[in-house]
């Protein structure tokens, strides 16, 4: 099951780090016009070389959640600390340490595959030799070096996806985040991704992953919060949830802490 | 910088996938340039509901004058103006104002025409039929009124206003030869002189003759033909449409989710945006480019007269800069300010069409209604056209076109700040 993935609590206690990666603290923010606050004081704290799932329902705040955490947006109140560096105060110096894999394939539909990620990791400072390097071996690792030169408008969605991977890691950031990476994938192209993000995690890489798929998280996350209303109702190692609720799988457990009825 | 070539190079490489997109941006300017200066290169056609001003000098003072002012002003499409904020008009007055391009006609009847007419039209018909015994030679003396045109005005409302004038001027000949003839029937005062062969000898010569000349510095004055004056505006008019193209590019920016990754970066925006908007103002060169181009090499095949872009080719660079500075500072705000593609195209392309219009690129403003040439004022198309005209038609320099410079850059400052003032309040708004 999770036999590949290193777990924080199994971890050599000299080499744990001594700060986590990520600290969130009472984060709120409310959309203007919105009747309920999406983010109701969310705190978090994400361990180094971790992969941390964020699950939840539809318009639990997961997004939004990303969207603070990754800078994108800013919250009404509430601190995010990244590397030990106010996201407020040290956005500047935050930004290169973070990457991110959007839901959507943001990624220019008539650039190549290898233009693209090329751009990115122009845009992160690298170039020459270092840049082409880069982008070699985000395209082996994603195995995308046949597909290199094709564009992307012409790609099946599993290689869209592994591209949209690909030009989140170009820069190696030290914390990536992945808003559901997997979307409308073959089950070839799942494996593919999850098995890059668990090689990405041996080499150090943390990562704040959301996703719907409930096995994926098991698979992957070492701890999980689950999300819903703008605040975490559940933080922790999966199987340590699932006990303390009763619960036999992370999809029972989930149901259980969000209830039955539709979101959305 | 390597960030914003990065950026410039992205975009131009995106631009240049975009093949149908390129055609239509570079062959719709060209095709418009092409069939409007033809079609105004060799049709003469009518001018419309609106009235011309006309400025009229009489420095005569007689009855010339008053028959003239009274026969021009029954004609439909002219208004004859004798005064200027409150001053009775002098020939130097108005030759400034047509210049200036403040008027487009100025009639200046000279000192002692009425005087010379009346003589020189006894003399004529006395001649024909035999009441006095006048020298051939003496009566092709010829009276000279004065037709002041601004270059910039197009060839078909130069020839409506100068053959109004010479029908006006024909009209009072033939009123006044009638009235001599009536006169010398009447006292049968025929004389020895007159033979039918004499007469036919002697052809009935005009002597109101009109001078129609450019006013301003001649020395400085193009050649103002449809091709000068179609051409910039034409090709202004299809530089704006690349606040289409720069719009849809910003909003699948922000549609498709790559603006949430170029967001993260540690790049600021602005930068990203100046690199965006090296490459369409870029596009936006070579797209004027290629028109002038056109109308030096392309257009004279198809038998229009060959362009002249002036004697300041430093003046058209800066002035087809702020131009494209101008019209993708539109396309940013577009992009910032729309919610969908669908949104920013079509409103872009009717925007853009609209400021075509009121900015005189398809009727001189000249001919617009009052209230229209007030609200043209306010379209950067005619800020840019104006410049043009001055530079390709009125034959001027960088300094004459420092207003339109300002207020292109102007435009381009606002529209910028306000894409930026949008961009950031959806940013914060997670638009």
């Amino acid at each position: 099951m999770r036999a590949a993935i290193s777990d924080p609590a199994n971890r050599d206690p000299a080499k744990a780090p001594m700060q986590p990666m990520l600290r969130a603290r009472d984060l709120t923010l409310r959309y203007p016009g919105a009747s309920k606050p999406a983010l109701a004081g969310l705190s978090l704290s994400v361990e180094q070389g971790e992969i941390f799932g964020l699950l939840g329902p539809n318009g639990a705040g997961k997004s939004t959640a990303i969207g603070v955490m990754c800078t994108l947006l800013t919250a009404d109140t509430g601190e995010v600390e990244i590397c030990a560096l106010n996201l407020r105060t040290q956005k500047n110096k935050v930004r290169p340490l973070i990457g991110l894999v959007p839901q959507d394939i943001a990624l220019y539909p008539s650039l190549s595959v290898r233009e693209n990620l090329s751009y990115f990791g122009t845009l992160y400072g690298l170039k020459g030799n270092d840049l082409r390097q880069r982008v070699d071996e985000c395209l082996v690792m994603t195995g995308l070096e046949q597909h290199a030169w094709r564009r992307v408008q012409t790609c099946s969605g599993g290689i869209k996806r592994r591209a949209n991977l690909a030009a989140g890691i170009v820069h190696r950031p030290e914390l990536l985040f992945l808003d559901e990476p997997t979307v409308g994938i073959d089950a070839q192209s799942r494996h593919l991704i999850l098995s890059n993000l668990q090689e990405l995690q041996r080499a150090g890489m943390t990562m704040i992953y959301t996703t719907h798929y409930m096995e994926e998280a098991q698979q992957l996350c070492a701890r999980i919060a689950i999300m819903d209303q703008g605040q975490v109702i559940a933080q922790g190692e999966p199987e340590i949830l699932m006990a303390a609720q009763g619960c036999s799988d992370l999809q029972e457990l989930f149901l259980h802490l969000t209830g039955r009825s539709l979101r959305d | 910088m390597l960030k914003l070539l990065a950026t410039f190079k992205k975009d131009l490489l995106l631009l240049w996938r975009d093949r149908v997109g390129l055609l239509v941006l570079f062959l719709m300017p060209l095709v418009l340039v092409l069939v409007v200066s033809l079609v105004q290169n060799n049709v003469l056609q009518a001018t419309g509901q609106s009235r011309i001003e006309v400025l009229f000098v009489d420095e005569d003072q007689g009855e010339l004058g008053w028959q003239v002012l009274e026969v021009m002003e029954a004609s439909p499409g002219l208004q004859l103006l004798t005064s200027h904020a409150g001053n009775i008009l002098s020939a130097e007055t108005a030759q400034a104002l047509v210049a200036s391009g403040t008027y487009q006609f100025a009639i200046v009847l000279p000192s002692g025409i009425s005087a010379q007419f009346e003589r020189d039209m006894r003399r004529q018909v006395g001649a024909l039929f035999g009441f006095g015994s006048v020298p051939a030679d003496s009566v092709a003396v010829e009276a000279q009124i004065q037709l002041l045109f601004d270059p910039a005005v197009q060839g078909v409302f130069r020839t409506a206003v100068t053959s109004s004038l010479q029908y006006a001027l024909l009209g009072l000949e033939t009123a006044q030869k009638g009235k001599l003839l009536q006169q010398a029937l009447s006292t049968q005062n025929f004389g020895g002189a007159h033979s039918p062969d004499a007469a036919s000898e002697q052809a009935p010569t005009h002597l109101l003759r009109t001078e129609a000349k450019a006013a301003g510095d001649p020395a400085r004055a193009l050649r103002p033909d449809a091709v000068q004056q179609n051409i910039p505006a034409w090709a202004l008019f299809g530089m704006f449409f690349i606040a289409v193209p720069l719009a849809g590019a910003l909003l699948r920016e922000r549609q498709e989710g790559t603006l949430r990754r170029l967001l993260i970066l540690p790049v600021p925006y602005r930068v990203l945006l100046a690199g965006k908007l090296s490459a369409y103002v870029s596009v936006c060169l070579l797209q004027f480019g290629l028109m002038l181009l056109a109308g030096r090499y392309v257009l004279p095949w198809f038998g229009t007269p060959v362009l002249e872009v002036g004697a300041h080719p430093l003046a058209v660079a800066v002035l087809v800069f702020c131009a494209a500075l101008a019209a993708c500072g539109y396309g940013l705000m577009l992009g910032t300010l729309a919610r969908s593609y669908e949104q920013a195209s079509m409103f872009g392309a009717v925007s853009v069409v609209i400021g075509a219009a009121l900015g005189g690129v398809m009727v001189p403003v000249y001919m617009m209604p009052e209230a229209m040439q007030v609200l043209s004022s306010i379209s950067p198309l005619a800020w840019g056209l104006n410049g043009f005209v001055e530079l390709f038609v009125r034959g001027g320099g960088l300094r004459d076109i420092g207003g339109n410079i300002a207020a292109l850059l102007g435009f381009f400052g606002v529209t910028a700040l306000i894409a930026l003032g949008a961009f950031k309040y959806h940013s914060r708004h997670g638009g």
